[in-house]
C-alpha cells in the first residue's frame, strides 16, 4: 500500500540514488502497460459480446496521427468553389486536361550529369508517354525553353544531379509556365526493386491523391498535364502521385484481377478431390499489384510564375524557413 | 493535444480596401468596427473570367463622388462607382471585339481627381499607357443617369518611348507630371500639362567589373505628393534607386534588396521612407534619405509582390500578389495585422479612406435615429486624430522640410471648419 502511494506521488527523475530511481520508474513502467492491456482487453471483449448480441460494434477509436490534426488551413478547395472552377478552366493546363492538346514531353539532364541522371530518365521515358530525351550539351536552360516551344512540346522535365546523385527535378510548363522545382530523394531505380515487372506501351492510368489546398491542386494540375489523359485500361498501368505531409510519392505499378477460390472452398477441394463435388467453388476477385519502378519522392522548393528565370523570376510560392513553424502546418 | 501555433492577429481599424485579381473580380475587404476587427470580403463585382483580367486600376479617393477605373485584358476600361460597384461607363480602344494582341495591353493608368465640374455630364480625366509605350490622355464624359451614352473625345496620344516595354507608370500627386519606364526603358518624366518629355534619366556607369546591367524598370513612386522632382524607382536587378531630377540624371542613391526583382514600390506619407516588395515575397521598409533598411515585415508571405498600398491616414499598409492574400501591416511595429485570403492571384489593391463616412450614411438610411447619432460621434471621435495626421502631413509637404507649427495650426482649424460644413451638408442629405 505505501509503497503504491509513494509510487502515485514520486516523481522517479527526482529520486537522487540511481538504483531506487531505476527500480521505481521500472515499476510505474509495469503498472502502465499492465493498464494498457486491460484496457485493450476490456474493449475487445466488448466488442465480442457487441457481435454475439447483434448490436452495433462500439466505434473503434481513431488514433490521431500529424495528418489528421493538421493546422486548418483556409487555402483548402471546397467543391462548392466556382471561382475555383473557373480559374481551373482559365490555367494554362487547362487545354491538356480537357483534351484539345496531347502532351509532349521533353526531358533533359543537367549540364555536369553522371549516369545516374541518363539511367533514370530511360525509366522516366518508360513511365510518361510521348517524352523525349534531348541531351543537355551545352545549351542554356533559356534556350531549351525557347526551342522546347518553337517544336511544340506542352512540357519540360530538367533532371539535375549532384555527386552522381539525383538531387532535383524542374517541371516547367510550356509555353507560359510555371515553373515546378522539386527536390528527389529515395530513388530506386527499377533494376533494384524484387520482382519489378516491366511495363508495357500502354497509356497509364494516373492517380494524384490529397492536393488539397489551391497550391497543391496547381502542383496537381502541373503533375496531370505531364500524362495523356485517356488511359488505355486494357493496359493496367498506374502511375501514382500520393502527396502526404508535403512529401509527393511516386510509384508505378501493373495490376491484375485474379478470381482466386477462397481458402476454405480449396481446403474442402483438396480433401474431396476423389469425389469430385458438384457444387461450384466459390470465388473472390483480388486485385495483385506488381511494381515496376522508379521509386522516388519529391518535395515542392518553389513554385514560379512563367517559364524558367532564376534571376528575373517571380515566384508563386517559395519555401521559407520562416512557415515552418509547426509540424502540422502542410502547403499541398 | 496537439501543439498548433496561431498566428496572433490583432486585427485591423476600420477600414476597406479593393483588390483586384487575374479573373476580373473585384472584391471588396473591410473591418468594421473598432479596433481589432478581423477584415471581411463583403462584395464581389463581376464574373469570373479570364480574359477580363485586371491589369491595372486607380481610384479617385474623395468624400463625394469617388470613382475606380479598371483596365482589363481584353482591352476595356471601365469607370466604376467603388462604393456599389454600378457601372458607370466602358471604353475600348478598338472598335473590333477581338482581343489586342499582348503589347497593347494596358500597364499603367491613373485616374485625374481634378476634374471640370458640370451640371449635367460628369467628366472625368483618364491616363493610360500600353506596354509599347502608347500614352494617352482621354477625357471621358457620362450622365449621372444610367443610360451608357458616353462622350469620349480623345485628348492626346503621344508615345513615350521609341522601343522596349514600359513596364510602370505613375502620376505625382499634383499631377501634373507622369513617370514612365520599363524594359530597355529608361525613367522618363513628362509634364502632362504639354505634354513634352522634361527629364530622362541615364544609366549608371559599368561596375568595377565592367559589366553593365541591362535597364529594366518595374515599379517607380513619387516621394511626395507635393515635389514631383523626387521618386524612387526598383528595378529588375533587384535594385532600389532614387533619383532627383533637379540635381542629377544617374540616380542619388542605390541600394540592393535580396535576390529577387523588385516588384512593387509605394512611398509613406512622411516623404522619407519607402515600402518595397519583390519578386519572392519579401516586405521591407527603408529609410530613402540614407538607403538604410528599417525593418522587414515578416508574416510568412510565400508569393511575388504585386501591389502595395498605404493608407492615407491610418499607419496601415496592405500588399497582395501572386500567394492570393491580402495582408494588413502596421507601420511602426512592422506587424501583421491580418491576412485574407481570396482564392486567386492578385494583382493590385488600393484603400478607400473614406470609409466610416459611408457606414456612417448606410445607418442613416436605416433610419435608425439613435444609432446614427452614436455611430456619428464615434466617426466624430476618429476623426479627432486623424485630422491631426492630415495637418502634420500637410505641414511635412508645405514646408518641404518640417512644417512649422502656425501653418499647423491653421490648416487644423481651417480643416475643422470644412470638416463641420461637410457634416452639415450630410446632414442635409440625409
Amino acid at each position: 500500500m505505501g509503497e503504491e502511494k509513494k509510487n502515485k506521488v514520486i516523481v522517479p527523475s527526482t529520486i537522487k540514488n540511481k538504483e531506487k530511481r531505476a527500480e521505481v520508474h521500472a515499476n510505474l513502467k509495469h503498472q502502465k502497460k499492465l493498464e494498457k492491456r486491460k484496457r485493450a482487453k476490456a474493449r475487445d471483449a466488448a466488442e465480442k459480446q457487441a457481435l454475439e448480441l447483434g448490436e452495433e460494434l462500439p466505434p473503434r477509436k481513431i488514433p490521431r496521427t500529424i495528418e489528421n490534426t493538421r493546422e486548418v488551413d483556409e487555402t483548402v478547395c471546397k467543391p462548392d468553389d466556382e471561382e475555383l472552377f473557373a480559374g481551373n478552366d482559365a490555367d494554362e493546363f487547362s487545354s491538356i486536361i480537357k483534351r484539345d492538346i496531347l502532351p509532349k514531353i521533353l526531358i533533359t539532364t543537367c549540364r555536369f550529369n553522371s549516369t545516374i541522371g541518363p539511367a533514370f530518365i530511360s525509366e522516366l521515358l518508360s513511365v510518361i508517354p510521348n517524352a523525349h530525351y534531348y541531351k543537355r550539351g551545352t545549351n542554356d536552360l533559356k534556350k531549351i525553353v525557347e526551342y522546347a516551344n518553337a517544336k511544340d512540346f506542352t512540357s519540360l522535365m530538367v533532371v539535375h544531379t549532384s555527386r552522381r546523385k539525383l538531387d532535383g527535378l524542374l517541371i516547367i510548363g510550356l509555353p507560359e509556365g510555371p515553373t515546378a522545382h522539386f527536390k528527389i530523394s529515395n530513388v530506386v531505380l527499377r533494376k533494384e526493386i524484387k520482382n519489378h515487372g516491366n511495363p508495357t506501351g500502354h497509356q497509364p492510368e494516373l492517380v494524384l491523391t490529397n492536393f488539397t489546398t489551391r497550391l497543391g491542386l496547381r502542383v496537381g494540375r502541373l503533375i496531370q498535364s505531364l500524362f495523356p489523359q485517356d488511359p488505355n485500361f486494357r493496359g493496367r498501368r498506374v502511375v501514382t502521385f500520393h502527396n502526404q505531409r508535403d512529401f509527393i510519392f511516386f510509384r508505378h505499378h501493373r495490376y491484375i484481377f485474379e478470381s482466386k477460390e477462397n481458402k476454405k472452398e480449396a481446403d474442402s477441394k483438396k480433401k474431396s478431390k476423389g469425389t469430385k463435388g458438384e457444387k461450384v467453388p466459390q470465388q473472390k476477385v483480388i486485385a495483385r499489384l506488381q511494381e515496376c519502378g522508379p521509386r522516388f519522392t519529391m518535395k515542392l522548393i518553389s513554385l514560379q510564375h512563367g517559364t524558367f528565370d532564376s534571376k528575373g523570376g517571380e515566384y508563386e510560392w517559395v519555401h521559407k524557413p520562416e512557415m515552418d513553424t509547426s509540424r502540422r502546418r502542410f502547403f499541398l | 493535444m496537439p501543439r498548433t501555433t496561431t498566428l496572433d492577429c490583432p486585427g485591423c481599424p476600420p477600414l476597406r480596401a479593393l483588390t483586384f485579381d487575374v479573373l476580373g473580380l473585384v472584391k471588396v475587404i473591410e473591418a468594421r468596427g473598432k479596433e481589432g476587427e478581423i477584415p471581411k470580403v463583403v462584395e464581389r463585382w463581376g464574373e469570373p473570367d479570364f480574359s477580363k483580367s485586371v491589369l491595372a486600376a486607380s481610384l479617385v479617393d474623395r468624400k463625394f463622388d469617388p470613382l475606380l477605373a479598371v483596365a482589363r485584358k481584353n482591352g476595356l476600361i471601365e469607370v466604376l462607382n467603388p462604393l456599389n460597384g454600378n457601372l458607370h461607363i466602358a471604353i475600348s480602344d478598338n472598335t473590333d471585339t477581338s482581343p489586342p494582341p499582348k503589347d497593347e495591353a494596358i500597364v499603367g493608368m491613373h485616374l485625374f481627381s481634378k476634374e471640370e465640374l458640370e451640371v449635367e455630364s460628369r467628366r472625368c480625366t483618364l491616363l493610360s499607357c500600353t506596354t509599347k509605350g502608347n500614352a494617352s490622355m482621354r477625357s471621358i464624359g457620362f450622365s449621372s443617369s444610367l443610360s451608357k451614352d458616353a462622350s469620349t473625345d480623345l485628348v492626346k496620344t503621344w508615345k513615350v518611348c521609341g522601343s522596349g516595354d514600359v513596364t510602370c507608370t505613375k502620376v505625382d500627386g499634383s499631377e501634373t507630371h507622369a513617370l514612365f519606364g520599363g524594359k530597355g526603358v529608361e525613367v522618363n518624366m513628362w509634364n502632362l500639362e504639354q505634354c513634352t518629355k522634361i527629364w530622362t534619366a541615364k544609366a549608371p556607369k559599368k561596375n568595377n567589373l565592367g559589366i553593365f546591367t541591362p535597364t529594366w524598370f518595374t515599379s517607380a513612386t513619387f516621394l511626395s505628393k507635393d515635389d514631383h522632382r523626387k521618386f524612387a524607382a526598383g528595378t529588375n536587378s533587384h535594385q532600389v534607386r532614387l533619383y532627383d531630377i533637379s540635381a542629377q540624371k544617374r540616380p542619388v542613391i542605390s541600394f540592393d534588396f535580396r535576390e529577387t526583382p523588385i516588384k512593387s514600390l509605394a512611398e509613406d506619407v512622411d516623404g522619407n521612407t519607402i515600402f518595397v516588395g519583390n519578386a519572392s515575397g519579401d516586405l521591407a521598409s527603408f529609410d530613402i534619405r540614407n538607403g538604410k533598411l528599417l525593418g522587414c515585415f515578416l508574416g510568412k508571405c510565400s508569393g511575388s509582390i504585386r501591389s502595395i498600398a498605404r493608407h492615407p491616414e491610418l499607419p496601415v499598409i496592405a500588399s497582395c500578389g501572386l500567394d492570393s492574400y491580402v495582408r494588413f501591416w502596421d507601420i511602426k511595429t512592422r506587424q501583421l495585422l491580418s491576412a485574407v485570403f481570396l482564392k486567386q492571384h492578385l494583382t493590385g489593391v488600393v484603400f478607400d479612406s473614406h470609409f466610416v463616412e459611408e457606414d456612417v450614411t448606410q445607418t442613416a438610411v436605416e433610419s435608425i435615429q439613435q444609432e446614427t447619432e452614436a455611430a456619428q460621434t464615434v466617426s466624430e471621435e476618429e476623426h479627432m486624430p486623424r485630422k491631426r495626421k492630415k495637418s502634420s502631413k500637410e505641414g511635412g509637404e508645405g514646408g518641404k522640410r518640417k512644417g512649422n507649427k502656425t501653418t499647423d495650426k491653421e490648416s487644423k482649424k481651417s480643416r475643422r471648419k470644412s470638416h463641420g460644413e461637410t457634416e452639415r451638408k450630410q446632414k442635409k442629405m440625409v
